[in-house]
């Protein structure tokens, strides 16, 4: 089931209704854990079967681990659900793709090997709930979480739905404790989740999917090459769709959590307005980001080895993290590029802050108006250049954008030679008002993104006049009824 | 009970701000539920005002002929028969066929599955591999349509259709049938008319030169039934000007349209493919037939002159060894005009679709109507 659906507004209606009505909290769960495998067996009942495997496998695991003192028993037992947990996640999303290159391999050093194709499903939000329990399953090994006895809040924190397929992915601190006090919204609470449903739908409906999604889809579609207008109007629709997408989701799933009182954490905050590529990966997808750093890049050694090692684990959980995304060689690359940028960047700031001592080394020895001219604008750059970098951090984010959207290498590589000019004569395909629209809602998102960066949609609302606030969200829904494009898939259940 | 043990993740440093905030601050700010009720007088108000406005605007009722809509037919493809048809094809048997006509004459209900401005191949080979369907499919012909060449826009749309009905969930199904009880009541959920984009582009955007936007039809052109019944609406047949502005998106899609017709090898592999899927077909017990509805005036001298009748109907119809009926062959359907030169008028279709039962009939040996001395039994046996 999606967000953006009529089934989804019927059944958000009947949970909201059980969860207030004067049952135990006990089977107020077990109603949220019915309703959450309803949501989920909603697209594909058998794969109901996985999420259970999952679920009392690392629920068993963790107890075990926990109670186990002899390292290697501990070791052991962590590889079964770490077997378990990314064998599944393996074979459903990469099988194709490992058989897909073993077929090419082979081929490269003359075997012939034809191999059927595998007709694999990829299960909706595995990539998500194998994170999730993964996460359980390592913080109990690593001691920094006590098994959960209950099963029921286990399963819960699994399977709860606003976030079991497509995030925020969370981590057993951010919601078992939850699940252990009664827990029923009050009535601002439950107007500020709908608020945010509303603006979450509204991200996915009337923007993602309204305004962006048929520009992206056609200039990611072509197999010739286009202007050089055309090309980055199609990349740029893609950067805004991706991004109105996926917040837009998590912004939906946060607000339907909070009307039941549950909170969520928070997964994006307006990351096109990131200065740098670091900053960038601390405002989008801040639960993978942070996923991928805690259980990752520093378990391979993070900075505390040298930056050679730095670099290399940069690196490593970069093409990870891309390859998350999909099994295919354009996210691998996709990832390597925000590698790069990010190893680029660290070498930036190493050189920055080397340079910053030795004129400031210099500055102490030199008189008084020579400090003052020399230092500052290297220490704190002026809200200009601020702005430039991070437009450039975003004009570099688009480029990686088009590994991530693109079907194909050579298909990312005709529109990169596209948006560069490279290719003169490319085929003029986007009408005025396709390219008006994108160009207009690039700006709007820019700019609100600049305006927030430091800022939260909480504060904002805080200090506007209530009736204000109630026009932008009846302009938002009625655009979304407007839009009338309902139970279009995300972007991210594919991942 | 469960707590978290060790050092405070940085990632704490990204929610915390957040979480707190959230809980907290809200007990503190007391007017979102003024906020909410502001809102929902609004939203309501615009629904009825906009609805208010269609309505007295004097808008045709139409139903979404969307992915849910196509694939609710397509599940119903298992219960043909000779009479209740599984059509595929383009616009024209949409609008040409009259549904509830065909009922009349002969009781049953065809599955309409035909696709505006698509070919009709790829819906074909799904239904060729598809081993329930042992049914009875009538395919229509429009030549620039069924021969475009693999690959082609109209190819990939029939595709991106077929795709989705393996695809249709549960959840979509429940949504489906929550739609059609808003679609019965209200005129405004017109997502090919009455949309977001449909009125963006009203806008006076002036053209980029050298591109071209795809078809505009007036909003007046058509309407669309639960039943996938097309039929143009009152407005559209009493004007002439409207009439016009489609028969200008005729002249605009044979601008930019090849100007060659397919021909050679890439023929023959579209006739071996068909031949495939209508044998397939055969194999199973089904039966297929092909028809040619009437299109008129310059729109079919040039169909004529691009797809020679010998060189692509009636070689589709000896490559596959199918009956076929073409409008021309038989003055009962040749007496119709089309407004714009491409379909029947909704008080046109009624008679050819009388006229093409017996056709059929003789066509195929097959017996269709309805035996008026058992229709008073039925009547009797219900009655009773």
């Amino acid at each position: 089931m999606v967000f953006n659906s009529y089934t989804f507004i019927v059944f958000l209606g009947l949970i909201l209704l059980l969860h207030n009505l004067p049952f135990s909290w006990r089977v107020k769960k077990i109603n949220l854990l019915l309703a959450s495998y309803l949501f989920y067996a909603l697209w594909n009942p058998p794969f109901i079967l996985l999420l259970w495997l999952s679920t009392v496998v690392d629920f068993y695991m963790a107890r075990l681990i926990s109670l186990e003192q002899r390292p290697l028993r501990r070791k052991l037992l962590l590889t079964v659900s770490l077997v378990l947990n990314l064998g599944m996640l393996s074979y459903f999303k990469y099988g194709g793709f490992l058989l897909e290159n073993f077929t090419a391999l082979l081929s490269a050093v003359g075997i012939v090997f034809q191999a059927a194709k595998p007709d694999i499903i990829l299960p909706v939000g595995i990539s998500f709930y194998t994170f999730v329990t993964l996460s359980y399953t390592l913080d109990v090994y690593r001691r920094r979480f006590t098994p959960e006895p209950s099963l029921l809040n286990f399963a819960l924190f699994v399977t709860f739905f606003p976030h079991l397929v497509a995030g925020p992915i969370v981590r057993p601190e951010d919601l078992i404790p939850q699940f252990k006090t009664p827990r029923r919204a009050t009535a601002e609470q439950l107007s500020w989740g709908l608020f945010l449903l509303s603006l979450g739908l509204f991200m996915k409906v009337t923007i993602a999917d309204g305004l962006l999604a048929d520009t992206a889809d056609l200039i990611f579609g072509l197999p010739f090459p286009v202007q050089t207008l055309d090309a980055w109007t199609g990349v740029l629709a893609f950067s805004g769709q991706i991004f109105c997408d996926f917040a837009g989701y998590s912004t939906c799933a946060i607000g339907v959590s909070l009307c039941l009182g549950f909170v969520l954490p928070d997964n994006f905050r307006y990351p096109y307005a990131a200065i740098g590529f670091s900053d960038f990966w601390r405002r989008w997808h801040i639960t993978l980001s942070t996923w991928l750093r805690d259980y990752l890049y520093i378990p391979l050694g993070g900075n505390r080895h040298g930056a050679v090692r730095m670099f290399a684990n940069l690196m490593i959980t970069m093409l990870l993290g891309g390859l998350w995304h999909g099994a295919s060689w354009t996210f691998v690359i996709w990832g390597a590029l925000h590698g790069l940028f990010l190893c680029l960047e660290r070498l930036w700031r190493d050189w920055s802050a080397n340079r910053r001592v030795r004129v400031a080394e210099l500055a102490m020895d030199a008189p008084l108006v020579n400090r003052a001219s020399v230092i500052p604008p290297l220490s704190f750059p002026n809200p200009f250049t601020k702005f430039g970098l991070a437009l450039l951090t975003l004009f570099l984010v688009n480029i990686t954008w088009v590994f991530f959207r693109a079907p194909t290498f050579d298909g990312a590589m005709l529109l990169l030679l596209s948006m560069f000019g490279i290719i003169p004569n490319g085929a003029a395909m986007l009408t005025n008002l396709a390219i008006l629209t994108v160009g207009l809602v690039t700006v709007v998102l820019i700019t609100c993104h600049w305006l927030m960066r430091n800022s939260s949609l909480l504060n904002l609302s805080k200090r506007l006049p209530w009736w204000v606030l109630s026009l932008g969200w009846a302009g938002m829904l009625i655009l979304v009824i407007l839009t009338q494009k309902s139970s279009g898939s995300f972007i991210y259940f594919q991942f | 009970m469960a707590k978290r043990i060790g050092t405070e993740s940085i990632r704490q440093l990204y929610i915390s701000e957040n979480e707190q905030q959230s809980l907290n601050t809200l007990m503190e700010t007391p007017h979102y539920q003024k906020a909410a009720w502001l809102t929902l007088i609004l939203v309501l108000t615009f629904v009825v005002g906009w609805e208010w406005y269609w309505r007295s605007q004097n808008h045709a009722l139409s139903y979404n002929d969307d992915e849910s809509l196509w694939a609710s037919k397509r599940k119903q493809i298992y219960q043909s028969s000779p009479a209740r048809l599984v059509m595929i094809g383009s616009s024209r048997i949409k609008f040409d066929l009259d549904l509830p006509t065909w009922e009349r004459v002969t009781g049953e209900k065809p599955i309409q599955l035909s696709l505006p401005g698509t070919s009709p191949r790829p819906i074909l080979t799904d239904l060729g591999n598809d081993p329930n369907f042992k049914g009875t499919l009538l395919i229509d012909v429009t030549e620039g349509l069924f021969f475009s060449p693999t690959g082609s826009f109209p190819e990939k749309e029939a595709i991106k259709r077929v795709k989705t009905y393996p695809n249709w969930s549960l959840s979509q199904q429940i949504s489906f049938q929550i739609n059609r009880v808003l679609e019965d009541n209200f005129l405004f959920l017109d997502d090919l008319n009455l949309a977001l984009n449909p009125l963006l582009n009203l806008f006076p955007v002036p053209p980029r030169p050298g591109v071209w936007g795809g078809p505009q039809f007036p909003r007046e052109f058509d309407s669309n039934d639960p039943d996938r019944q097309a039929k143009m609406t009152d407005a559209f047949v009493a004007d002439t000007a409207l009439q016009n502005r489609v028969k200008g998106v005729w002249l605009e899609i044979g601008a930019h349209s090849p100007k060659k017709a397919i021909a050679g090898p890439p023929l023959a592999a579209i006739l071996n493919e068909t031949k495939k899927s209508v044998d397939q077909i055969r194999a199973r017990g089904g039966q297929v037939f092909f028809i040619r509805t009437p299109s008129d005036g310059p729109y079919f001298e040039s169909e004529k002159q691009m797809f020679p009748r010998a060189l692509y109907w009636d070689r589709l119809l000896a490559h596959t060894q199918s009956p076929g009926i073409h409008f021309e062959d038989y003055p009962t359907l040749t007496r119709y005009r089309c407004p714009e030169w491409s379909h029947l008028s909704p008080s046109d279709a009624i008679p050819f679709t009388e006229g093409l039962v017996p056709i059929v009939e003789q066509k195929m040996g097959w017996s269709l109507r309805r035996q008026p001395a058992a229709m008073p039994a039925e009547t009797g046996s219900f009655s009773r």
